[in-house]
């Protein structure tokens, strides 16, 4: 019913229109993104034609490939790593009233969510050069220290997810498994870690893409060697429109509506198995 | 065994705020015991105690002579039954019975034979494939029940066990649980806020407040001989009169009250002095209600009925006496439709037997 | 003993010391390394920077040079970088806001699948590339951009707009990127909110303008403060969207930072940028920590 009235031409709401107004701004200049991909015109703004040579001519960029390569290796291991960090961090913040230096920790956990991004790209960097100045480690900086970069901000965004799953999680769960005779370490394993594994999910993906996206932090702490895919697509874009961006921020636009949706079917119809599930239960008491 | 469970002394603080305070009983084996109290009277915290979750600040806990007080909740040979029940959604019926027993690391024949046998118990061996979530209320309070049996503890701890179910279910599932329990003889220590909970499933009860141990019996003692005005006031209903003792004798006690035109004659002798402050504790159901003067000494007060509930087995008066004091009667309906029966406004006496009343001095 | 307990490291710290370790190491560290090096001179060297602390001949030589900060209290530039930042965070959060707040409202009244479909669509973009849908506006707002093209199709306008490299792209560029993380804790605080509020607030009389004001929007300030921290605070720093968007006419201080670093090798300054950048943003910071660690912790 409210969902009707909301959508319904006779009597639109106003949060109703203005949400119809927010998607078309926020899609609309993605749709154009991806219609001029197609466009067989170097100069992209300008119509002449269907194609998908664009499509071909980025696989043939070796640079570009290369970067994509370089990237998505760098994204997959600051992602596992920030999940790691993360749980770590989310079950101190959850599960442990006190310990030394709580309300420090709390800082550094939300800090790096806000934190523009040049203040923590150049303080990074300071960092690897003070360190490589007094114990020659770094000696170059590349994809290690890029990764030390990305896990440090993606771990933050990490910990709120999976501490927002694991506040609402039961905690007599946890005391039930104890109380069963498993001991700290087998109770996560066995109870905790299955409860949030769709939260460790959502978190292990949004770090994956938010690797996948940094140009600003990656840029100050990248050495010479190393080039992230941001990167190389910020110095062809400063130039102006390319039409090999067009068809790479298509590939990704496709790929992440794609894998979202899918999930998003996936587990919505779990949701509604699950409801059915206890409905019936409740029907047919005991 | 008297002292099977025995609690000596214990004392929990959370910062400045005393939650549990000196609290000294003692369980019997195969027993089934029940904390009765209040919400934030501190019986969860005790639980909690027994279980491992909290640390005592004081006082220890022994168990079949064993001190518990410093083992992990994992290493102690205590279960217990959450209030949500705290069932492991990601694990069918038959893995959340076996899970306690894993851990133990049971050989495969015996781990199953002893889940089939307490599946089969609380009657869930068709369902034991199913999740938590595809089971009702009382099916899933059965599981958390074979889960916290099965290994066998020494002692059981339920934590408010009828809380989550609806009121019809809850009255059927107190004796099943309650059979259950005493026929595998397993040593029960029960946490509610629930009245007849308590006073149906437990042996004996403890009455908590304030951190405290109020008084401790069956429960016919607990109701038929409160030891304080609380333990009258908590449990059921109860006229209380204040007065003095006016005569002390070693066979009877009279005591007079500003409340009654004549004086108050208990049957039995009490612990006291004349001139003594005590009040006097007479439940609802021990008056007698009639329209004619019961002609007594003493025990009798005239009155107006103010109100009438009428809740089908029985009624409950509310009686104005003519000095003032609103006591309430209780009555069996036993006849389907009594001719004379009693009308708001209406005249009455109450009455009362000598040994109907407890004289109360705290 | 339990003192004892509380203090000692017991297993505990297996779970707290990694993270806590590497935040250290890899966060509050640096910033330290910042403030160090904006006290320090420029030089021609590897690292490009003075020393602050030198032995020369057994003597422990220390060096501070406020003159990085006293150049940026000079050139009118930075103070210039620095207002406009502010500003075109602050007015980009109010714009946010106005947007965001009724796209939350919708959703939160929406129900099960729907509510979760329709949250996922606003979210669903800030998955994707910032860089690329800044990216994408370029191309909407150049004078050969569809915008110009349409306009000039339909003859309401001769020859094109300037509409790339103006503050007007900024604006459009911080509240397209940020507009998701102004929904999403507002989404949040709207859904959790009690709907038997309003109706009891409706049974007393107020109309539906009234239950808004006085019971919806004081029960959300926690949602608002929340997105507006998180739209604000990175935008006084972003770099992207005016680099891209802005040209020449929008200078904000993440784009001096950055020319600053890149182009003019000029470290100490950088540094000096940020940590005074840092300082502005500290309040906010602590209003944001506020909020987010009730959100993060056990509930009591």
């Amino acid at each position: 019913m409210a969902v009707r009235s909301m959508f319904s031409f006779s009597r639109p709401s106003f949060p109703g229109v203005m949400l119809g107004l927010g998607y078309f701004f926020l899609y609309a200049p993605m749709l154009v993104l991806i219609a001029y991909s197609f466009n067989e015109n170097k100069r992209v703004n300008v119509w002449s034609g269907f194609s998908t040579k664009w499509y071909g001519e980025l696989l043939a960029n070796d640079a570009m490939m290369a970067a994509v390569a370089m990237s998505l290796k760098l994204a997959l291991a600051t992602a596992t790593l920030a999940v790691v960090f993360g749980t770590l961090a989310a079950l101190m913040l959850t599960r442990l009233r006190r310990f030394p230096g709580r309300t420090l920790f709390g800082g550094m956990v939300t800090a790096p969510l806000v934190m523009p991004e040049v203040i923590t790209g150049l303080s990074l960097l300071l960092l690897f050069v003070a360190l490589a100045d007094t114990i020659g480690w770094p000696a170059n900086r590349g994809f290690v220290t890029i990764w030390i970069a990305h896990v440090t901000f993606c771990m933050a965004y990490a910990t709120v997810v999976i501490s927002a799953r694991l506040r609402e999680m039961d905690t007599s769960l946890e005391e039930a498994a104890m109380d069963l005779g498993a001991n700290r370490i087998q109770t996560f394993f066995a109870i905790t870690l299955p409860i949030i594994a769709p939260a460790l999910v959502a978190g292990w993906l949004l770090a994956f893409t938010l690797s996948l996206d940094d140009l600003v932090i990656a840029s100050f702490v990248a050495g010479p060697d190393s080039t992230t895919l941001p990167m190389i697509v910020f110095s062809s874009v400063r130039l102006g429109l390319s039409p090999e961006v067009n068809a790479l921020a298509t590939i990704l636009i496709v790929t992440v509506t794609a894998v979202s949706l899918v999930g998003f079917w996936f587990m919505d119809r779990n949701d509604r198995k699950r409801q059915r599930e206890m409905q019936a239960a409740l029907a047919h008491p005991d | 065994m008297d002292d099977y469970v025995s609690i000596q002394g214990l004392t929990k603080r959370f910062d400045d705020v005393v939650a549990v305070h000196d609290v000294s009983l003692n369980i019997r084996q195969g027993e089934i015991f029940a904390l009765l109290g209040s919400s934030g009277c501190g019986k969860s915290t005790l639980l909690r105690c027994l279980a491992g979750f909290e640390v005592p600040s004081d006082g220890r806990v022994l168990l079949d002579g064993e001190p518990l007080a410093s083992s992990e909740p994992h290493e102690r040979p205590v279960n217990m039954m959450f209030q949500s029940y705290a069932l492991f959604p990601h694990m069918t019926v038959e893995s959340n019975v076996a899970f306690g027993l894993k851990q133990d690391r049971l050989p495969k024949a015996e781990l199953r034979e002893r889940v089939d046998a307490m599946l089969e118990l609380v009657q869930l061996t068709e369902l034991r494939r199913r999740k938590p979530h595809q089971l009702s209320g009382g099916q899933q309070q059965r599981v958390a029940l074979a889960r916290s049996l099965v290994k066998r503890p020494k002692l059981l701890l339920l934590d408010e066990p009828m809380g989550a179910l609806d009121r019809k279910l809850r009255s059927r599932m107190q004796f099943e649980v309650a059979a259950i329990i005493e026929r595998l003889g397993v040593t029960c220590m029960m946490v509610t806020h629930d009245q007849d909970e308590a006073m149906t499933m437990a042996d004996r009860i403890a009455i908590m407040d304030a951190g405290r141990i109020v008084q401790i019996g069956t429960p016919d003692e607990i109701y038929e001989q409160p030891n304080c005005r609380f333990s009258a006031e908590f449990i059921g209903s109860v006229n209380l009169f204040d007065g003095t003792v006016a005569d002390d004798e070693r066979d009877h006690v009279t005591i007079t009250t500003d409340d009654l035109e004549s004086s108050l004659y208990v049957g039995h002798g009490i612990t006291g002095y004349e001139g003594m402050a005590v009040a006097f504790a007479l439940r609802p159901e021990k008056l007698f209600i009639a329209r004619e003067n019961p002609g007594r000494l003493h025990n009798q007060a005239h009155g107006r009925v103010e109100e009438i509930g009428y809740l089908g087995s029985h009624s409950v008066y509310h009686v104005r006496l003519d000095r003032g004091k609103l006591i309430q009667v209780i009555t069996l309906n036993n006849e389907r439709w009594a001719a004379d029966r009693l009308r708001w406004g209406d005249a009455v006496w109450v009455h009362w037997d000598d040994e109907a009343g407890v004289v109360l001095t705290s | 003993m339990n003192l004892l307990r509380r203090w000692l490291p017991d297993r505990r710290w297996g779970v707290i010391a990694p993270p806590f370790l590497w935040l250290s190491l890899f966060f509050v560290i640096p910033f330290a390394l910042v403030f160090k090096i904006s006290l320090s001179e420029m030089a021609i060297a590897q690292p490009p920077y003075v020393p602050l602390l030198e032995y020369l001949d057994g003597v422990l030589n220390v060096r501070l040079n406020f003159g990085n900060y006293t150049w940026l209290f000079d050139d009118p530039l930075y103070a210039d970088a620095y207002l406009s930042s502010l500003g075109i965070a602050a007015w980009s959060t109010v714009i946010c806001l106005a947007i965001g707040y009724p796209m939350a409202y919708a959703i939160s009244k929406m129900r099960g699948s729907l509510q979760n479909l329709c949250l996922l669509l606003v979210v669903l973009p800030s998955w994707t590339s910032l860089l690329i849908r800044v990216y994408a506006w370029m191309g909407i707002l150049k004078n050969d951009g569809i915008i110009n093209n349409v306009l000039l199709a339909v003859g309401l306008i001769a020859e094109p707009l300037r509409l790339l490299n103006t503050t007007g792209a900024v604006y459009v560029g911080i509240v397209y990127a940020y507009l998701p993380f102004m929904v999403l804790p507002l989404y949040a605080n709207l859904t959790r909110m009690d709907p038997r509020l309003l109706e009891a607030a409706a049974d007393l009389g107020a109309r539906p303008l009234t239950r808004f004001l006085r019971i919806t929007l004081p029960l959300s300030v926690g949602g608002v403060i929340a997105g507006s921290m998180l739209v604000f605070i990175p935008a006084v720093g972003e770099f992207v969207v005016p680099e891209l968007l802005g040209g020449n006419e929008a200078t904000m201080i993440g784009k001096v930072l950055w020319g600053e670093f890149f182009a003019n090798r000029d470290w100490p300054v950088a540094s000096a940028v940020a940590t005074l950048m840092l300082l502005v943003l500290i309040l906010p910071i602590l209003l944001f920590h506020r909020y987010q660690s009730r959100e993060l912790e056990v509930a009591r």
